[in-house]
């Protein structure tokens, strides 16, 4: 499929076109990659072919995801011109919001109030990028802003459907963080801390928080005595899970970038194993401190060690053989060495209790007492020396 | 090519690379000064396993690795040669949150760019790749074609003495390839740039040097011109679109049937 493309800067002089059933293709999503780009890229400088692509994305299945994208910038823009805007403006502000999404002000703005639509465009619209994060604002950020007013509305018209057909809305409530993030970057102690550890953020800070509540609100609300002993027991195997998910070619998308970097290897294992741990040890102690005492159960605390222990040691068995495997034997030798017993024990007798019971006393063999906490103690420094010697081991891709 | 102090920025001895039991490198031995290098060969031929070699992500099977005037397989030097290299693998990935910004300011954090300048640092190396308009932009909400340029702005971000990239032009449509072909040949003035590619004209319009890599040996070294020239030195006209074209495949065919030894020919034998 041979056809003239339209010159970079667009312009006039583009003697390329979108064509209605170019048009209605990219609004299915069945152009080829290459000729989107063409349309994209055309549509920023030619409004006819803007007005073209986005009837069409309206007519398609983007529809309804755009008219939630609408009334949620519109409920914005109404809720906030009020305040900050003058009389003139504040009929303006609602027109320059429709401006940047279809449908909503499709007649050109009256000559008298143009210079209020185009003040009141330019007021809003980059503070709406900055707060309504996500998808379409951040397109139709500055553009949109200076296109505002009577001319070329349906431009705007089309960037929002471009933005659309590639992001799609986002869900509410995410509002504000992508400006909090702009503000992490400009400090830069706090983007520091926050680049540590991209993958605190995901799904295992999701599967911490729920184990910690559930944790909790069963022990509140059903009163079961046996919650206490299975978070103890599972609590020293969640900081290396953390690891797992935030480090290593299965887990982080940016590895093979980040292994040729400095930072890469055991110093960006170590960045993330702290972020990981400054994250968990205080959640797990807190949803420790309320649940309610089990007879026999070790105290809350006893944990701290092994866990830092057995961290250490999925750490350095990581050296040989690569985070994840190194996790995965750590975690089952760990349940298999508490829970088995308990298990075992619990085996002859029947109901929860007595199997809460018998985790609970083989939790007091490994954890209660100082000459068990000496152990860890003495097996963390083991591993924490194992790992410093091994250190190089990191610096390439992990093997298998 | 073998005096104590080298004037390459990278010289390889007896490189060899092996995936389980395929041998990906095969005891090349080559070097690359300053300015634009291009890899050519079929796939499979090992340039890939070349590039992530010199990018100290993948250890040599066997041989003497020298980037930057030192051996890599010495810590020390392999982290001073990471804050000097910029790689752009031929696959990567980015979180989904980030912003091109964020990708790439994340990058030079990681490349230890210095604090105060990695700002205007990202900047710059986004509005070189033609982005500026979208550095605010998620990572995930660009095409294809802008995912990649985004990839070689933070290849770029610290300004690196030695440049790999591996496919940079794979997404890109015609009017980027040639804006991107303007950018290796301003980067080819001070940094020695390795560019992997099967897009022979990439190589006609931006590479000074051109290196054709067949089934993990080196089958031809020379400048594109004369690979042009081999063509019709073998009078072979009757295939490909062009004279690059014609010369890369009789370069390839003459190192299938072992023919190597005339001047230019087979650095790697």
């Amino acid at each position: 499929m041979k056809r003239p493309r339209p010159t970079r800067r667009g312009g006039p002089a583009a003697a390329w076109h979108v064509t209605e059933p170019q048009a209605a293709a990219y609004a299915d999503g069945s152009l080829p990659e290459t000729d989107a780009w063409s349309v994209e890229k055309h549509v920023e400088a030619c409004a006819p072919c803007a007005a073209r692509v986005s009837a069409a994305v309206r007519a398609g299945a983007a529809a309804p995801a755009l008219a939630d994208v609408r009334a949620a910038l519109l409920a914005f823009a109404t809720a906030d011109a009020p305040a900050e805007a003058t009389a003139p403006a504040e009929a303006g502000a609602p027109r320059a919001a429709g401006d940047l999404l279809p449908g909503v002000s499709p007649a050109p703005a009256a000559p008298a109030d143009t210079a209020a639509a185009g003040r009141a465009g330019r007021a809003p619209a980059p503070q709406l990028a900055g707060d309504l994060s996500p998808a379409p604002t951040a397109h139709a950020d500055t553009p949109a802003a200076r296109h505002s007013g009577p001319t070329p509305a349906p431009a705007a018209d089309g960037r929002t459907a471009v933005a659309a057909r590639h992001a799609g809305p986002e869900p509410g409530g995410a509002g504000g963080v992508c400006a909090r993030r702009r503000g992490a970057f400009r400090d830069p102690r706090a983007w520091m801390v926050w680049a540590a550890g991209p993958a605190v953020r995901g799904p295992w800070l999701v599967a911490l928080l729920v184990t910690g509540l559930v944790a909790a609100g069963a022990a509140r609300a059903a009163g079961m005595s046996g919650v206490r002993p299975l978070l103890l027991a599972l609590a020293p195997v969640l900081p290396s899970a953390g690891v797992a998910v935030s480090y290593g070619r299965h887990a982080d998308p940016m590895h093979e970038l980040a292994a040729s970097t400095p930072s890469g290897g055991l110093r960006l294992l170590l960045t993330r194993t702290a972020s990981v741990l400054a994250v968990s040890v205080p959640l797990l102690t807190l949803a420790g401190q309320l649940l309610p005492a089990a007879a026999g159960a070790p105290a809350t605390p006893a944990w701290l060690l092994p866990g830092l222990a057995l961290t250490l040691a999925a750490l350095a068995l990581a050296s040989y053989v690569g985070c994840r495997i190194a996790t995965c034997a750590v975690t089952a030798g760990w349940l298999l060495a508490v829970g088995g017993p308990a298990l075992l024990a619990g085996a002859g007798e029947s109901g929860e209790s007595s199997l809460a019971d018998a985790l609970s006393d083989s939790l007091a063999t490994v954890l209660s007492g100082p000459a068990a906490q000496s152990c860890w103690a003495a097996a963390a420094a083991v591993c924490a020396g194992l790992l410093a010697l091994r250190r190089t081991s990191f610096d390439h891709l992990e093997r298998i | 090519m073998t005096s104590a102090v080298s004037v390459h920025s990278v010289s390889i001895h007896g490189l060899t690379v092996r995936h389980r039991r395929t041998t990906a490198l095969d005891a090349v031995d080559l070097s690359f000064g300053t300015g634009v290098h291009g890899l050519l060969g079929p796939n499979g031929a090992g340039k890939t396993s070349l590039i992530r070699v010199l990018a100290t992500v993948a250890p040599p099977t066997a041989g003497r690795v020298e980037l930057l005037g030192g051996d890599i397989s010495a810590p020390t030097h392999r982290t001073s040669v990471r804050r000097r290299l910029g790689y752009l693998p031929q696959e990567f990935g980015y979180y989904p949150g980030f912003t091109v910004r964020e990708f790439v300011a994340y990058m030079a954090w990681l490349k230890e760019v210095p604090r105060a300048k990695a700002p205007a640092a990202v900047e710059r190396a986004v509005a070189r790749v033609g982005l500026a308009d979208r550095i605010d932009a998620k990572v995930r909400t660009l095409s294809g074609g802008m995912v990649r340029r985004a990839g070689i702005a933070q290849a770029i971000v610290n300004d690196p003495e030695l440049l790999l990239l591996d496919e940079p032009t794979a997404g890109l449509d015609p009017e980027q390839r040639v804006d991107f072909r303007a950018l290796l040949r301003e980067l080819g003035r001070t940094a020695t740039v390795i560019v992997s590619t099967h897009l022979v004209e990439d190589v006609a319009a931006a590479c000074s040097e051109v290196t054709v890599i067949g089934g993990g040996r080196v089958a031809y070294r020379g400048t594109p011109h004369a690979l042009a020239a081999l063509a019709a030195e073998a009078g072979a006209e009757d295939f490909g679109d062009n004279p690059i074209e014609r010369g890369y495949a009789v370069a390839l065919r003459h190192h299938r049937s072992g023919l190597g030894g005339s001047a230019g020919w087979g650095a790697g034998r």
